[in-house]
Formats: structure tokens, C-alpha cells, sequence
């Protein structure tokens, strides 16, 4: 492996190079996310689908008549449905504590709010740039992105404000806490924030399963990994840091070759973290 | 179907709260709360022309019931012989329906935290036996049945004897419960206790009126977006992402 310098912005590729990046995967999601993601997916499926049935009241509905009428007979009763939704709401939140007492550490750590939670101001021109790509005003080349683009990070923030709030009002429903001025508002509070969540969805969903561009992406959330050449054209300041992290891995198995003795064994250096996970 | 309702004479009730005490006892209330009360008017008039009567509260298993639109979640429904019923199971103790009510005939149970209110003890009409505070009422002053059915009591007082409604001219929701007597006696508990307007909570104000319709416009505006963005890429081909 040569241990060329890292270059500063994405340079231009020969057919070559990118068919070479092009076969070669690299890690980018560790695989209690890629099982919390499909999970959370699914209760989100059958949370919406029955919540939609849930409001039957012709003051606050949002679902027609006909969509409610057909959950209500799959479920038997209303009941059963109330009962299903709170069931799969409760065991979500369980899981979320799960993963929130033992991840975060890895999740929560200065490093990775720097490079994957907090915009910086490339993330600001990705934004810019996007939108007006999107409206046909502008061909120029987007800014060069960490492991989550801007718009990534945007749904993620409106969803670490909403899902709390959803979680905190379901149960506040489900066990009708407070009285009921505040179960009164925890309904609409429910009502909104899911709404607020659903809308991030329909960009997410599209832009995962359907957007030519981002096929890998979704693919990424099945295998956990994505090519390279997808991280150097989408991603290239996380490509920077698998680079980084290779090369330094490379150069202390060199050293170890020329003086195996002297070397600490491989794991306990910091540098030979698994690509992909910066954190 | 039958369309259930309920006659109070005020003649005959003497205020004895038989009936609130067998309610109480058939469905638990707790202490403190009532599906059903006996109150009476202020006195009005000046010695020796004083009046007052009696009024027997309960909930009217109203024709159009304002409760039944404000529950979200379809705990409160109207059953097909008029008889409003609530679905504890699906009670999530919002509190909406207690706005609702021009009759103030509901409560929350402390002890579940779930809406109750009289249901004309459907499940007794269900094995056959009148509702409790019917039978207990000690001077037969309550008479309940099917308005449907020409033979009935009900039937007798609300159109031969003139048993009323507690109607106003503005609050009109079609109660079932009626009461017989003299007009001076109904006209003062319309007096004491009017039906109030139906009200909603500020929170399923906001519900209703800006925030369903500001989700559902977002809701809508992101899924075209997402579909003029889709008929974009099918008109303009799928490149693939490596140009």
C-alpha cells in the first residue's frame, strides 16, 4: 500500500482509480445500528399505522374513515389496537434505553459530536449548494461532507428533539400521568411531533430507497459497508479519516515487520481502531 | 332499533337519593363523585309565594351527543339505540369529552383515571333488568324504556303527558332524559342548571383548528416535493452515482 499524502479536496479520479475504489468496501455502519435502524423502522411502520386509526374523532382525524374502519376490523377491536400500539410503543422506548445506557459513551464522546453530530461550515454551503441543485439554479460540485451530510444531520437533530417527546407523551398517555389538562396536550404534543417526524421520513425514505445517488447508502444500512468510491465522491472528509486511520494502521505493521520485538501487539494501539467507526 | 329514554317525575321524587346511593353501589363510584345526583333549586319568590323543585342530573344520552366528537380516540360512541356509551379500555383520560358535556354529567375516576358517566346501566338492559336507579327509586318517580314503542311508559309521558326535555333555545343536543311536571318546576331547573355550550379545550382547540391542518400541509408539501423530485429522475433517467 502506497502511503500517499492524503489529498485536501476530492481530486479528480482516472477510470482506473475509481473502478479500483469502486470494488473495494469499507465499514461504515457497526452492526447494533444497522439492527436498531431496521427495528425501529418496523415499529415505526406499525406505530403509524395504527396511531393514524387511533384518532377516529372527525375534530382531529387525519386518517379517512374507510383506513380506520379496515384497521379497527384487522385488529378485531379498538382496543386490541390501543393496546398493541401501547405494547410496541413500551418495548421501543426499552430498547432505546438499552442502546442509550450502553452506547453513550461511544455515541455521546466530543470526537463524535464534532465529526458527526455538529454542522460545520461546509455543512452550511452543503445546504445552500443542495437546494439550489435540487431547484435547477446551479450545476457546482457540493461540498466535501463528514460520515453524515448536512441534510442527514438535520433529520437527526429534528429527531433527537421529537422522539424524546414522543416518548415522553406516549407514556404520559398510556398511563394518563398528571391529570387531564396535561394528557389533553400530551395528545396534540404526540400528535405534532410525530407529524414533525413524519415529514423528516418521507425525505429519509425517499432519499434512501429511491434517489439513484444514495443506492449505497441504503444498501450500507443492510451490509454496514458502502465502496469507496461512493465515501470519496458523497462523504470525502470521512474518506480523509478511513485513509488516515489505514495508513497509520499500515505504517505500524511496517514497523512491526522490521522490528517485531520492539512493537506492541496489534489492538492496543489507539490507530487500529475499525475503519469506520471514529469514535 | 329501540331508542332508550329515561322519565323523571318531579312530582313524585321526594329527594330521598335512593337512587344515588344504588348507582353508587352497582358501579362503584367512588365516594365523592356521582354518575347520578339529586339537587334542588334555589327558593325563589317571596313568602308565602316561595318555589323551588328538584332536579335529578344524569347523563342525557344526547340525539348529538358533543361529547362523542370530542373524544380523539372513539372511547366515547353512540350506540345504535341512542344509549351513549364509553369504551374504558380506549379511555385515555384526555378530559375532552368533560368540556364537551353541556351537561357537566361526567368525571374522571381517580381511581383509574378514566372517564365514567350513567350509561343507563346498559349491561343490566343486557340481562333483561331495568337501570338501578329505576328500580330502587322509592315513589316510582323514574320511568325508563323504548321511545320507539307506543306501549311504553316512556312513550305515555313524553308525548300524552307532556314530559320535557332540558333544552335551551340555543343549547339543543337532544337529551333522552326528560322530566314531568309542572312547567313552573322544569322551568326553574332550566333556570338553576342550564345546559351550558359545548367547549373545547384549548389544547384540542390548537389540535383542531391550527395544528392538524399545519402537519397535514407540511405532511402533504414534503410528499410532493418528493414526487416532483421522483418524476424528475424517472423523466430524466437514473444515472448511476458514480456519474
Amino acid at each position: 500500500m502506497r502511503t500517499d499524502a492524503i489529498p485536501v479536496d476530492p481530486l479528480p479520479l482516472t477510470a482506473e482509480q475509481a473502478e479500483s475504489m469502486l470494488q473495494r468496501q469499507v465499514k461504515k455502519h457497526h452492526i447494533a445500528i444497522i439492527l436498531l435502524h431496521w427495528f425501529n423502522a418496523i415499529v415505526w411502520f406499525f406505530e403509524l399505522l395504527t396511531g393514524l386509526a387511533l384518532i377516529s374523532s372527525p375534530l382531529f382525524r387525519v386518517a379517512p374513515r374507510w383506513y380506520i374502519s379496515i384497521v379497527d376490523g384487522v385488529f378485531g377491536t379498538r382496543a386490541n389496537m390501543l393496546q398493541f400500539h401501547v405494547a410496541l410503543g413500551l418495548l421501543w422506548i426499552g430498547v432505546y434505553l438499552v442502546y442509550a445506557i450502553f452506547g453513550f459513551r461511544t455515541y455521546l464522546s466530543k470526537e463524535v459530536i464534532r465529526n458527526e453530530i455538529a454542522l460545520d461550515l461546509d455543512d452550511y454551503r452543503w445546504l445552500v449548494v443542495r437546494t439550489r441543485r435540487i431547484l435547477g439554479l446551479t450545476r457546482e460540485a457540493l461540498p466535501p461532507q463528514g460520515i453524515y451530510n448536512a441534510g442527514q444531520k438535520l433529520f437527526a437533530f429534528m429527531v433527537y428533539a421529537m422522539i424524546p417527546l414522543v416518548m415522553v407523551t406516549g407514556v404520559v398517555m398510556a398511563f394518563r400521568l398528571f391529570g387531564t389538562q396535561v394528557v389533553g396536550w400530551a395528545v396534540v404534543l404526540h400528535f405534532c411531533a410525530v407529524g414533525a417526524v413524519v415529514c423528516g421520513l418521507l425525505v429519509h425514505v425517499y432519499m434512501g430507497a429511491v434517489f439513484p445517488e444514495e443506492k449505497p447508502a441504503f444498501f450500507s444500512m443492510i451490509t454496514g459497508t458502502v465502496n469507496e468510491l461512493y465515501a470519496y465522491r458523497h462523504h470525502f472528509k470521512w474518506w480523509t479519516v478511513i485513509k488516515a486511520e489505514e495508513q497509520a494502521w499500515n505504517q505500524q505493521h511496517a514497523n512491526e515487520a522490521v522490528a517485531p520485538a520492539e512493537t506492541a501487539r496489534p489492538g492496543s494501539s489507539s490507530a487500529d481502531r475499525e475503519p469506520g467507526c471514529p469514535g | 332499533m329501540a331508542r332508550y329514554a329515561m322519565v323523571t317525575d318531579l312530582r313524585k321524587c321526594v329527594a330521598c337519593q335512593a337512587c344515588t346511593v344504588a348507582c353508587n353501589a352497582e358501579w362503584d363510584v367512588p365516594a365523592g363523585y356521582a354518575r347520578t345526583r339529586v339537587r334542588t333549586t334555589p327558593i325563589t319568590g317571596t313568602f308565602p309565594h316561595l318555589a323551588s323543585s328538584i332536579y335529578v342530573a344524569q347523563c342525557n344520552q344526547c340525539d348529538r351527543p358533543p361529547c362523542v366528537e370530542a373524544c380523539p380516540s372513539g372511547a366515547t360512541s353512540q350506540h345504535d339505540n341512542g344509549i351513549v356509551g364509553v369504551d374504558k379500555s380506549l379511555c385515555i383520560g384526555c378530559g375532552f369529552c368533560l368540556e364537551a358535556c353541556p351537561y357537566d354529567a361526567r368525571y374522571i375516576n381517580p381511581a383509574t383515571k378514566k372517564v365514567d358517566k350513567c350509561d343507563f346501566c346498559v349491561s343490566r338492559l343486557e340481562r333483561g333488568a331495568e337501570p338501578a336507579c329505576v328500580i330502587t327509586c322509592t315513589a316510582h318517580a323514574k320511568y325508563f324504556g323504548d321511545l320507539e314503542d307506543r306501549q311504553s311508559d316512556v312513550f305515555k309521558m313524553v308525548y300524552a303527558h307532556g314530559a320535557r326535555r332540558l333544552e335551551t333555545s340555543t343549547i339543543r343536543v337532544g337529551p333522552n332524559v326528560y322530566y314531568a311536571g309542572e312547567h313552573a318546576s322544569t322551568d326553574l331547573v332550566l333556570a338553576a342548571f342550564p345546559p351550558r355550550p359545548p367547549r373545547l379545550l384549548a389544547a384540542g382547540q390548537a389540535w383542531s383548528r391550527v395544528l392538524r391542518p399545519l402537519v397535514l400541509a407540511a405532511a402533504g408539501a414534503t410528499f410532493l416535493g418528493q414526487a416532483v423530485a421522483f418524476f424528475n429522475q424517472l423523466r430524466n433517467g437514473e444515472k448511476d452515482f458514480e456519474d
